[in-house]
């Protein structure tokens, strides 16, 4: 996984664009909690082959979260959030989702085996690797999703980055390196293992200063 | 170099992080500007070799407007840009500069390409990969700093004679227009560019929904 850490940074950027007032520390805790919860799915990966980056690594949860959301402020006489919250809670609900599937879950898509995108309704690792580009050569190139056409029967078929199943894929993580971990396999604990992870960290953690700042000036 | 579409989605990031109440079309459209202006000098690299990655990457330039603009809104008694704009053109001024360090310098100092950070004054490009680990067997393992013979402590590919950023413009090392060479125009390198211009363009349209 990218780190807690980058994850965190990115979800720092994203949400100070997107909380305006709301960019306190009582929502900051909320956010940091809910970013790095996800990553509780290794736990559970020495009792459940390929639990990381399936259970909590999933679309299904925010849409559903989603879901459950809109129905409670939208269709419901009283809705529990605004009552409880105010209408500033309503804003952070949806703002912790939308920071949850970008900064998380869809940066994950992106890294190593990808994610269980659909787990437990579709149980299929994806990941999201490729380039698009537009060359003088050959025109508009892009690798995310590849088509194949199978010379014999002319079929086609669309390669979107399915890796495996929970049963054939593990991704490796701090409590388990590798599918059979050793006992004598050394912890590791990545902070930033490429440029841009340490950029996204870093670049989260100006936001939080510059916000800091901003605010200090204008009191 | 990361290409430009990331410096601008990223650039509008930080722009929506901290324009505060003087987000608007228009503010916002500059601050995109500022994150991809660093990327011009590559056009300038068919005239002064090496420019790609130096000219308008170095430091100097944003230090230079940094000074200018603390003197203007900080030490002068009555600020041009604030009797003129008001706060807004302040705060637009401010968040551009930040874009274009962080958005239209930083991608590309954290990458293999790298920056010549202090050009023209030194000339050597410096670029910040590596790994940052915490192993329970090896403890601190920290390779984005190199104790090298260079000034910062940085890796570095080498100096405008000798290191040549790739780019549609200038694919080639060296100066001049060539002619009968592949182009390419890259709009995003990798998954994780991807995710962060999805993101920007979904957060932008939230906030310029919600501006109407």
């Amino acid at each position: 996984m990218p780190s807690t850490v980058v994850h965190a940074g990115f979800a720092l950027l994203l949400a100070a664009g997107l909380l305006k007032g709301a960019y306190d520390r009582r929502t900051l805790a909320i956010l940091l909690v809910v970013v790095t919860l996800p990553e509780a799915d290794t736990l559970v990966g020495p009792w459940m082959d390929g639990a990381h980056r399936a259970l909590l690594h999933n679309l299904t949860i925010p849409i559903l979260a989603g879901i459950v959301v809109y129905w409670d402020t939208c269709y419901r006489e009283r809705s529990w959030l605004r009552e409880r919250f105010g209408g500033g809670g309503i804003r952070v609900a949806w703002v912790v989702l939308f920071v949850h599937v970008f900064a998380h879950i869809l940066l994950d898509y992106a890294h190593l085996e990808g994610i269980n995108v659909f787990y437990p309704v579709y149980d299929r690792f994806f990941r999201l690797e490729g380039e698009l580009l537009v060359s003088t050569a050959d025109g508009v190139i892009q690798t995310f999703v590849e088509f194949e056409t199978n010379p014999e029967t002319g079929e086609q078929t669309a390669d979107v980055g399915a890796v495996g199943t929970t049963a054939d894929t593990h991704v490796a993580n701090p409590v388990e390196l590798s599918e059979d971990p050793e006992p004598d396999d050394p912890i590791l604990l990545p902070i930033a293992e490429r440029g841009w992870e340490l950029y996204l960290a870093l670049t989260g953690l100006f936001v939080l200063i510059a916000r800091r700042l901003q605010n200090r000036d204008s009191e | 170099m990361a290409p430009m579409i990331v410096n601008v989605a990223l650039g509008v990031l930080v722009g929506l992080a901290l324009l505060g109440a003087a987000f608007d079309r228009r503010s916002i459209l500059l601050v995109a500007l500022a994150a991809a202006l660093p990327d011009l000098d590559a056009a300038a690299s068919l005239v002064v070799v090496g420019a790609t990655n130096a000219l308008l990457h170095t430091l100097l330039v944003p230090a230079l407007a940094f000074g200018l603009l603390y003197w203007d809104t900080r030490l002068r008694d009555r600020s041009w840009l604030e009797d003129r704009y008001g706060w807004y053109g302040s705060r637009v001024a401010w968040v551009a500069l930040a874009a274009f360090v962080v958005a239209g310098i930083g991608p590309e100092l954290f990458s293999t390409d790298g920056v010549n950070l202090l050009y023209p004054l030194h000339d050597r490009f410096y670029t910040v990969v590596g790994s940052f680990l915490l192993s329970s067997q090896d403890g601190v393992i920290l390779t984005f700093v190199d104790r090298g013979e260079h000034l910062l402590w940085l890796a570095s590919p080498g100096t405008t004679a000798d290191h040549h950023v790739a780019t549609w413009v200038n694919p080639t090392p060296g100066t001049g227009l060539e002619t009968g060479v592949e182009r390419e125009f890259y709009l995003v390198e990798t998954g994780w560019q991807l995710i962060v211009v999805v993101a920007t363009v979904a957060a932008l349209a939230v906030r310029l929904w919600e501006e109407r």
